[in-house]
């Protein structure tokens, strides 16, 4: 073979070996994983639990999903749909200070990573937790669910608050900076009709996760649809728990689907 | 009038930006500035309006020593100068007649400033601005669906609308294929002419501004070595300034 | 939107050369209406009051403070737990992915051209995708009995919906030309899409499966409060006899553990983009 051939063959690099490495090292990690697999006991109790949930699912009372009054599915989704605005709202107005000073293009970096670590600490306490500090302050009920979601929004909002407040588009400020523009109006005309579309969409975005979230805070005594379905579980009355799966489904569903729907129409016009 | 004196500017870190520049400019002329990139079109452009400060020197504009400028009458100052970007520099998300009246904001009184009130007759300006460069029916669509000359003619009408006397453009046309760059030369041509503004353009396209401008400045290494008509450039000229030598 | 524009005229503006532009009246009034509509309902149905909030917050802080300091001698109970929490992070996230790759491709209208298939894959994955974490991981209790192998099955139906969304939408973004050429010139199509499509999207597979596992732990902490096993199981049974300071001493090690985890695979993403 020709000698420039080999030489360039020879400089291919040796992939095998790495993959090699991955998975024995992933194979290792499984392995040594294996005791989560643990605690299984399934019984004929189990079987026939998982097929009654899958009954009521079919067969759901329908006075219960369709009923208009406090205790109806329907009354239960409104209340988490509002849950997940407020917390969404409250936690925006929280993140979006912090994002500023978050920002490595605003403020010096010592700040930055300080800023950065609070914001992952807020992050990494279980939601279920917050729940149950924020009864302290406002009781049982929806309230406690809103301060909750609203807190834990706060990590991924500033995230990606952050993400976009440093990819401004700095040419356009010198663009104003070029016709005489002052700082305020700078910030009015430069930075805020910059940011606000990707805000806005995040916030959507945000609104979407916080429902899902949303659904779970009544473990808590936080309000929304996860309480009354703890306790219809737990009361073995499957077509309850029928008809509050169905519009947990329905609801995340269609919000899913509009809030793709807006989130398009705001980025892309 | 734009009259450089011994103008040079040298850069924090010591790089010569430009170096003894004495030129003027009249009122209404057309001119064109070459030179191979990192030449200091860019500089001696920015100069104008104070985007870059000179070091040495006097830049005077209507016999108004421009270095001198400070806050509010350097603002004032730049109402009259109008700059256009090779990025175009426009906020993409918001309709293209906002992005054009956003050059009327320095003139509005606060309040109007903070809601972003813009009375009948600014809107009006802004789409005869959005007119003179054909694009009156893009008006209230959204800047991002518009291609790339698109956006440039719209920045070309939010510097109009803000009616300067002096025209400056840093490479307007260096992201556009050849046939959108004619238009918006086009454009460039046709406001000289019509609205008798200065208009000084960078561009790295010889052809192009052999084409358009009466006058080029060639730039080489910060120093200005040729300034004539552009329909005395010879080959030898232009071998002299995109020539890899330093200049004697 | 047309019922909006006849109630309001739109505006018409003459240019001084007699042309004429119209512009539809501004949508931002009805905006802020539906937005203030909106937040006054959602306060009404959550009892939201800033003033209760205001008076009440030192409820929190004080609860807050009493995490402080951590409980240390704690520390040596929490290890085994955290530990199980990110096992059944691993496993549940390992298997998710790797039943999602499958789905994903049958889900991809580029790749499986069959409308059927493509839409009953996808219906699948939205159901799954739908029933929150939490809820699926109190299912499981019910039906494997309390323990981690519930929350690893909770973890692992996450994973599956969320990285086979992820990536069906992606393979539908791939570049197909190599693909078709392959399969052109006779080859086999599953031959032709391991040696084509595969090396396009292994890198974002891998990538949103590990994004799904850095997640998971987070996620895993908390499913011991249905009884599915893990760091949740003490953290719920010390909140439970007010043990704050202890309470204190495991979200600490949560978060020295995610930090950790966070750190490791962002670097492994890093590398793989």
């Amino acid at each position: 073979m020709n000698k420039k051939l080999e030489a360039v063959l020879s400089k291919e690099p040796h992939r095998g070996l790495q993959y090699g490495i991955t998975v024995i090292i992933l194979l290792i990690l499984l392995f040594s994983s294996t005791p989560a697999l643990g605690g299984a006991h399934m019984t004929s109790k189990g079987f026939e639990i998982g097929r009654n949930i899958l009954t009521g699912i079919f067969t759901p009372d329908t006075s219960l999903l369709f009923g208009l009054g406090d205790s109806g599915v329907m009354y239960l989704i409104l209340q988490t749909i509002a849950i997940a605005f407020l917390g969404t709202l409250v936690g925006a107005i929280i993140a979006v200070p912090l994002s500023f000073i978050s920002a490595t293009n605003i403020v010096p970096k010592p700040v930055v990573v300080v800023t950065r670590f609070i914001i992952m600490a807020i992050r990494t306490v279980p939601s279920l937790v917050y729940g149950l500090m924020f009864i302290r302050v406002t009781g049982p009920g929806p309230f406690a669910g809103v301060m909750t979601l609203a807190i834990v929004s706060i990590g991924m909002i500033s995230k990606l608050f952050i993400e976009t407040i440093e990819d401004l588009d700095e040419g356009i400020l010198e663009s104003l900076d070029a016709f005489g523009s002052t700082l305020f109006q700078k910030i009015r005309y430069g930075v805020l009709p910059q940011l606000g579309p990707d805000f806005i969409s995040i916030l959507v975005y945000r609104f979407d996760m916080n429902l899902r979230e949303a659904t779970i805070l009544g473990l808590v005594g936080a309000g929304g649809i996860g309480a009354p379905m703890i306790f219809a579980l737990s009361a073995y009355h499957w077509h309850q728990v029928g008809a509050i799966l169905i519009g947990l489904f329905v609801l995340v569903f269609v919000v899913e689907i509009l809030s793709d729907k807006l989130r398009h129409k705001i980025l892309r016009g | 009038m734009i009259k450089f004196e011994h103008v040079s500017k040298t850069y924090p870190n010591g790089v010569k930006g430009l170096k003894d520049i004495n030129l003027e400019i009249q009122d209404g002329e057309f001119i064109g500035i070459i030179g191979m990139s990192g030449a200091g079109k860019s500089t001696f452009i920015r100069t104008i309006n104070r985007l870059n400060d000179i070091t040495e020197g006097k830049l005077t504009v209507d016999g108004i020593e421009i270095s001198k400028l400070k806050g509010q009458e350097l603002r004032h100052y730049r109402r009259k100068v109008g700059m256009i970007f090779q990025s175009y520099n426009l906020v993409p998300r918001i309709s293209v007649i906002k992005n054009v009246m956003s050059s009327l904001v320095p003139d509005m009184p606060f309040v109007r400033v903070l809601f972003g009130l813009f009375s009948k007759e600014e809107k009006v300006r802004a789409l005869e601005a959005l007119d003179r460069v054909s694009m009156l029916d893009k008006a209230f669509v959204r800047t991002d669906q518009l291609s790339g000359g698109q956006q440039q003619r719209v920045s070309l009408a939010r510097t109009l609308t803000q009616n300067p006397s002096v025209l400056l453009a840093d490479e307007p046309v260096a992201a556009l294929d050849p046939v959108t760059a004619h238009e918006v030369m086009d454009d460039f041509k046709r406001i000289n002419e019509e609205l008798g503004q200065t208009v000084l353009i960078n561009i790295h396209h010889v052809d192009l501004a052999l084409e358009y401008s009466k006058r080029i400045i060639g730039i080489r290494a910060g120093a200005v070595v040729y300034d004539g008509p552009a329909s005395e450039i010879t080959s030898d000229i232009l071998d002299l300034i995109y020539s890899k030598e330093e200049a004697k | 939107m047309s019922w909006y524009d006849k109630l309001f005229e739109a505006e018409s503006y003459t240019l001084t050369n007699g042309k004429k532009v119209s512009q539809k009246f501004t949508r931002l009034p009805l905006i802020i209406m539906l937005f203030l509509i909106a937040i006054t309902i959602s306060v009404w149905v959550t009892g939201f009051s800033v003033v209760t909030l205001f008076t009440n917050f030192t409820g929190f802080w004080k609860l807050f403070g009493s995490m402080f300091p951590p409980n240390w001698s704690y520390f040596p109970k929490i290890w085994q737990p955290l530990l199980m929490t990110i096992q059944m992070s691993f496993i549940g996230s390992f298997f998710g992915a790797l039943v999602a790759l499958p789905f994903a491709i049958l889900a991809a209208n580029n790749v499986t051209n069959n409308r059927v298939i493509n839409l009953t894959i996808r219906f699948i994955l939205t159901v799954v995708r739908t029933i929150p974490t939490l809820v699926s991981a109190l299912i499981a209790t019910y039906i494997f009995g309390l323990g981690t192998f519930a929350g690893t099955i909770a973890i692992f139906l996450f994973s599956f919906s969320f990285v086979g969304k992820q990536l069906f939408e992606y393979i539908e973004t791939v570049n197909m030309g190599a693909y078709e050429a392959l399969v052109a010139t006779g080859a086999n199509p599953s031959r032709a899409f391991v040696t084509t499509i595969l090396p396009q999207i292994l890198p974002t597979y891998l990538s949103t499966s590990l994004f799904a596992f850095e997640g998971n732990v987070r996620y895993a902490a908390i499913l011991g409060y249905v009884g599915a096993g893990g760091i949740g199981m003490i953290l719920n049974e010390k909140i439970g006899w007010r043990e704050f300071q202890s309470v204190g001493m495991i979200l600490l090690a949560i978060f020295i553990a995610v930090i950790i985890i966070e750190t490791v695979s962002q670097q492994l993403r890093k590398y793989l983009s």
